[in-house]
């Protein structure tokens, strides 16, 4: 860890961490939860996290004065092949907001039972994609992170980076069950990390996998990447079960937002090799 | 269930720890009350109460018309659902599943043919099944999955499912309470989790590290007892608001450990569960995977403060001989 340190040339700021910490720890006071969140493991990953943050993938925020002291669906576009943004998410909301929150990102079913990396992902704060287990969480008070895109976002081929996905519906109708304002996140840069990727969906299908993504690179690239985030997207008064038309207004109405979100981010983005094909404002595909 | 009516209780299993502080607490609340203790199994130390009669016998059904007939019980507690912990033999299996099936169907039935007034019977929160995809506080309506993949506990699910539909279709007639607790913890509970967490050096996943509510046998007597008077018929899920980490729970009882990847503890346990070291191997997917269950039905019946033991007392308090 020191050696990679040294490498980075980054510091891990103790007393920032120790104050994030001592105010998390007030929140979960055994240092546990039920959903298998371990504060004392979660800083530990953080750590190694943070170099990869701050200097590996430069992140920088924008919109931080959009977060309030309150729970939040953090809605964000999806990007980036293996998550690397949900991570960077989790990590920014942790250690650069106020209050600090552990922010709960919904991952897909398998990934739960994968070994090593489902405990590691719990850990720090990771749950179950499941709407059960939402809104548990969000009756809780917990902050959870969701990508509406789902797998089709992540999995992108080198053609459609930066083009929004569909969104789906359940996260919208958890948020009015809730009472949750939906908090929309875009994230930039994260899908030059693998710049030069083919979804080879037809294959993937036939051996049952989410996705496989066939690249000449499967080293991480250390793309810039920033996180801008929205003005939080107020709950209209709609129920929960009303019939879909009425709940893709407001569905397209948020991906609307992190499109413009989005695009403007690209336009003020910092120059990486990898991005020279992608610097035009993208054509998303229709909700 | 009120208190002037209850002066006979029927305790099945009675050999078992939590049996034995269940009547005590009872005979505490109701000190007229007779307890008639039941089991096959010997009784490891005499009950030493004037109030508390232990019967030991074959559970057959005319052994059971028999004290049915002689003590004409008001309330029945079913606590003797037969543990996979022992069963690696073929005729140890249908023995179970004799007991656990037939048997809590024949009691069911007695208890309404003799107008026994409340059944509470014992289930457990393995019915649930430990899962990856389990969401956390899985309420009382939630499927019951266990036996997806491991068939042989297709009889837990199935005495828990004949005695709802049973609780269901008598409500008019008789009040049933079926109880769903996690882990029970103590000094007198001899079930496998509670041997496999006190166990020095029991290997553990080396890639996972699942949650567990735990509660003492203290507690759960205690729910078993405020059964009769607060729970009105239903499923209850038992569950304390805390939870641990495997491994956390292992560090409290200061229980050494050697991690192990679950391909190859899943392996080894097939190779050692033979006398050896016996450990079903359905629970190593408990030791995998969470099983959270969601305790708000019961809270809402017997209040907010119902248990007096922390996670982490109870399993200390488990260590104690």
């Amino acid at each position: 860890m020191d050696n990679i340190l040294k490498a980075l040339k980054v510091d891990i700021p103790e007393e920032k961490f120790d104050q994030i910490f001592d105010q998390l720890k007030s929140r979960y006071p055994d240092g546990e939860d039920p959903w298998g969140l371990n504060l004392n493991k979660a800083r530990t990953t953080l750590e190694y996290i943070w170099p990869l943050y701050k200097s590996y993938f430069q992140v920088r925020i924008f919109g931080k004065e959009n977060v309030k002291d309150e729970p939040y669906m953090v809605t964000s576009n999806h990007s980036g092949q293996i998550a690397i943004d949900a991570m960077l998410i989790a990590t920014a909301f942790a250690t650069e907001m106020e209050p600090p929150r552990i922010l709960r990102s919904m991952v897909e079913r398998f990934f739960t039972a994968l070994p090593w990396v489902g405990t590691l992902a719990a850990e720090g704060g990771a749950v179950l994609g499941d709407r059960q287990n939402c809104l548990n969480l969000l009756s809780r008070g917990h902050s959870v992170l969701v990508f509406p895109e789902g797998v089709r976002g992540v999995a992108k081929s080198t053609f459609d980076f930066y083009k929004l996905q569909r969104f789906t519906r359940g996260f919208f109708r958890m948020a009015l069950t809730s009472q949750t304002k939906i908090l929309p996140v875009a994230v930039i840069g994260a899908e030059e990390i693998f710049p030069w990727v083919y979804q080879a969906k037809g294959v993937a299908k036939l051996l049952g996998l989410p996705a496989l993504p066939i690249s000449p690179l499967y080293l991480p690239l250390p793309s810039p990447v920033d996180i801008i985030i929205g003005e939080p997207y107020a709950i209209p008064d709609v129920s929960p079960e009303a019939p879909d038309k009425e709940i893709d207004i407001h569905i397209d109405k948020i991906r609307t937002q992190i499109r413009h979100m989005t695009n403007e981010g690209l336009k003020n983005r910092r120059a990486f090799f990898a991005n020279q094909n992608h610097s035009k404002v993208p054509k998303d595909k229709k909700p | 269930m009120k208190q002037e009516d209850i002066k006979s209780i029927l305790i099945i299993g009675m050999a078992g720890g939590l049996a034995k502080i269940t009547a005590r607490l009872l005979v505490k609340k109701y000190p007229n009350i007779k307890i008639t203790g039941v089991d096959s199994r010997s009784i490891s130390e005499s009950i030493q109460n004037e109030n508390i009669e232990y019967i030991r016998m074959r559970y057959t059904r005319g052994n059971f018309e028999k004290i049915f007939r002689d003590k004409e019980f008001d309330c029945v507690y079913h606590l003797g659902r037969m543990s996979h912990a022992d069963t690696s033999s073929l005729g140890t299996s249908e023995q179970r599943l004799d007991l656990n099936l037939m048997g809590t169907k024949r009691i069911l039935d007695l208890c309404l043919k003799f107008s026994v007034q409340k059944v509470i019977v014992l289930s457990t929160y393995h019915v649930y099944g430990a899962l990856s995809d389990n969401p956390v506080f899985i309420n009382e309506d939630h499927p019951l999955r266990a036996s997806i993949k491991h068939p042989e506990l297709r009889d837990v699910v199935e005495m828990d499912q004949i005695a709802t539909n049973w609780m269901w279709k008598y409500q008019s007639d008789i009040e049933t309470v079926v109880l769903r607790p996690c882990t029970i913890v103590g000094p007198q509970i001899k079930n496998t989790m509670t041997r496999y967490l006190i166990t020095p050096y029991a290997p553990v996943c080396a890639d996972f590290n699942p949650m567990f509510q735990f509660i003492h046998e203290f507690d759960m007597a205690n729910v078993l007892k405020d059964s009769i008077e607060k729970l009105p018929t239903g499923t209850y899920n038992v569950a304390t608001d805390e939870c641990a980490s495997l491994k956390a729970s292992k560090e409290i009882l200061d229980c050494p450990t050697i991690p192990i990847p679950s391909f190859i503890l899943s392996s080894a346990a097939r190779l050692l569960n033979t006398g050896f070291w016996s450990f079903p191997r359905y629970l190593l997917d408990y030791i995998m995977f969470s099983c959270i269950i969601d305790n708000g039905l019961l809270k809402s019946h017997l209040g907010q403060d119902s248990f007096r033991y922390k996670t982490r007392e109870a399993l200390l308090l488990s260590k104690l001989d």
